[in-house]
């Protein structure tokens, strides 16, 4: 939907949050 | 009495009975031309369509309790799981997720007429914390107005298929060789389109450390947080500067996001 509205560099992160969070990664709350 | 048509009747039930259930955890084996076929059996009056409805009921019921309750131990991971064994790239879509959410335990009615969201419908709900009741009842339902679409499109067309009943008869053992290669074909066909989707989706994305060095570097990627509501209330965390979207007002989200910058988005 993002390359069809003319986004060229649109990636998605491999394992999502989790993934993110898996590695250790800081992260925020949310509301 | 034809052979294939006598084997067909002595065993249609537990038949129809393991085929939907297998379809419904998630094999790739079609179990609507069962259904159509045994809805034309039954117009002929050689099977009884109380009894198919009857096996499509249960077996869809325990396939997808299981499912649901495997949603509800596992939360939303359990969609990964799913992606990986489903043969429907619909199922790894975001969008299935939001219409769920959007017409919540109703969406059960017509989910398995939606493909790819028919996989995804039972373990999200138990995800999302609906009630088993609530569940088991919509679920009923939908199941019963699945099966019973194709078991009448069976009785419709029950002339035209107990003519190609009866030319598999007249093929003998080949008739078993043609049902299973069209089975192969059909299977074949979805692997590869999921096989397509994976590889597209390989292809792009970006692992966590490789968007860790790009922060760190000061490059400043577009990060999209495109979770559900739901799935971001039973994670309530996000990555550092990740901007909340959703597909219906991401124009209004990205409208100062020139077309060339780079934007990374998870969506689980």
């Amino acid at each position: 939907m993002l390359i069809d509205k003319g986004y060229t560099k649109v990636r998605p992160l491999a394992g999502g949050l989790d993934g993110w969070m898996d590695a250790g990664y800081p992260v925020e709350d949310v509301a | 009495m034809t052979s294939l048509v006598h084997y067909v009747l002595h065993y249609g039930i537990p038949l129809i009975f393991f085929n939907v259930l297998l379809e419904q955890l998630g094999a790739p084996v079609p179990a609507v031309p069962a259904l159509i076929v045994a809805g034309a059996l039954s117009r002929d009056g050689k099977m009884s369509s109380t009894n198919v409805l009857l096996a499509a009921l249960f077996a869809s019921l325990i396939a997808d309790y299981i499912w649901f309750l495997l949603g509800r131990r596992y939360g939303y991971r359990i969609l990964r799981t799913l992606c990986r064994i489903s043969l429907s790239p619909d199922s790894c879509v975001r969008d299935t997720e939001a219409r769920f959410e959007r017409w919540g335990a109703k969406s059960l009615l017509i989910a398995k007429f939606i493909p790819g969201f028919s996989t995804v419908a039972p373990p999200l709900a138990g995800a999302s914390g609906r009630t088993s009741a609530a569940f088991l009842i919509y679920d009923g339902i939908g199941a019963l107005l699945w099966a019973g679409s194709a078991v009448a499109a069976g009785r419709a067309f029950h002339r035209a298929i107990d003519r190609l009943l009866a030319a598999l008869e007249n093929l003998g053992g080949w008739a078993l060789v043609i049902v299973l290669c069209v089975l192969a074909l059909v299977i074949t066909v979805k692997w590869a389109q999921r096989v397509h989707f994976l590889k597209q989706l390989r292809l792009a994305r970006i692992q966590p450390d490789e968007l860790m060095a790009m922060l760190d570097r000061g490059e400043m990627p577009v990060v999209l947080d495109v979770r559900s509501a739901g799935a971001r209330k039973h994670n309530p965390h996000a990555i550092p500067t990740a901007i909340v979207a959703q597909m219906d007002d991401i124009d209004s989200r990205l409208s100062d996001l020139a077309p060339h910058q780079e934007v990374v988005l998870y969506c689980t």
